[in-house]
């Protein structure tokens, strides 16, 4: 009884949760903060993670989980540099 | 006198990540009297990811003091994971508290993971199916048990470092509807019930980096995510002045920072 946005397969909203859960509990990726975020015609991940085996490593799993789905991925790798300045609090 | 601290969360350490912030952990000397360590130290919370952390964290000429997260839990190693950090020379707080003695004074520090809950107006309650009031009675029985050990510290500051959010604050930039996994109000009345001087925390990734409780205690959110650094450094002390607060580079760093 559910209507589809590509014929056939399940309606975006669920994939969407589907892949949201498949960041955290796959544990090759176990990241919880990464969004997905519906385009017209793809869905991007955005997000920060801690190396770039990572990121690509979330690419991979999720193409290979949902091989019909356009995606595009905006994910940065964290900066790790010292702090140049410091918050004094009296 | 100035107690300086150093603070990073959600570092979520595997093979992949070590040897990234060493580089900037080896300046630490001379620049902070201790490094908080917010929670999420691992992905997985294997006893093989917290030999990392040990490699990453360990042996840096400060005192190294650490909460664990979610992650920490999640594959039901808390034990090794904990028996790896102190052999790594590092202390795990869970409702239990340090008193470090510092140039600037003696620094008291109650730390524990906490959990959710949400916040006052919007929060589960007590009430209904037994999972619903286990989960609250998770989140009051370890505010409960940190509002104790801050009380009970002896020392000039007090400080408080959990994994979960004691106020909403610092959750701005996260959805809404996720609020009540991410932190609790029970924590920021734990926080209040002591004069606690700042309160650190993580488990945030999209959150951000300040607020403040209802009882007027500093609230910094240290995930790494968030402060996109390697870690942040506060400096607490009374000798500044109030149009110094969170003026960043005010009063100056001593030395240049690379
Ligand atoms: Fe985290
Ligand atoms: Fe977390």
């Amino acid at each position: 009884m559910t209507s589809s946005a590509h014929g056939g397969g399940p309606p975006d909203e669920y994939v969407e949760a589907e892949i949201h859960r498949l960041l955290t509990e796959n544990p090759e990726i176990a990241e919880q903060g990464i969004t997905v975020v519906r385009r017209e015609h793809s869905l991007v991940l955005q997000g920060e993670v801690e190396s770039p085996h990572r990121r690509d490593e979330i690419l991979r799993q999720v193409a290979e989980r949902f091989p019909g789905i356009p995606l595009t991925t905006d994910i940065g790798v964290i900066r790790t540099q010292a702090p140049t300045e410091i918050e004094q609090l009296p | 006198m100035v107690i300086r601290i150093a603070a990073v969360g959600d570092v979520h350490l595997d093979e992949d990540v070590v040897g990234r912030f060493r580089p900037a952990l080896e300046q630490l000397p001379g620049h902070a009297d201790v490094l908080l360590l917010a929670g999420d130290l691992t992905r997985h919370g294997t006893e093989a990811e917290a030999r990392c952390v040990a490699r990453e964290f360990g042996g840096l000429g400060v005192p190294v003091v650490t909460v664990l997260g979610n992650h920490d839990h999640q594959c039901d190693q808390v034990p090794e994971v904990i028996g790896v950090l102190e052999e790594a020379g590092m202390t795990v707080l869970e409702g239990t508290g340090l008193v470090l003695d510092t140039p600037g004074g003696r620094l008291g520090i109650a730390g524990a993971k906490g959990f959710g809950g949400g916040f006052a107006g919007r929060c589960a309650s007590e009430f209904g199916e037994p999972e619903m009031k286990a989960f609250v009675r998770t989140t009051s029985t370890i505010a409960d048990r940190l509002g104790a050990t801050l009380r009970e510290l002896d020392c000039d500051t007090r400080v408080a470092l959990t994994h979960y959010a004691p106020v909403p604050d610092t959750l701005a930039g996260e959805p809404l509807e996720i609020y009540p996994f991410l932190g609790s109000y029970l924590l920021g009345q734990a926080i209040d019930s002591a004069d606690t001087a700042l309160a650190i925390h993580g488990h945030a990734h999209a959150g951000s980096e300040r607020g403040t409780t209802p009882g007027g205690v500093r609230v910094r959110n240290v995930a790494h995510p968030v402060i996109k650094q390697a870690y942040s450094i506060f400096h607490l002390g009374d000798h500044l002045d109030a149009g110094e607060v969170s003026t960043a580079g005010a009063g100056g760093i001593s030395q240049p920072w690379s």
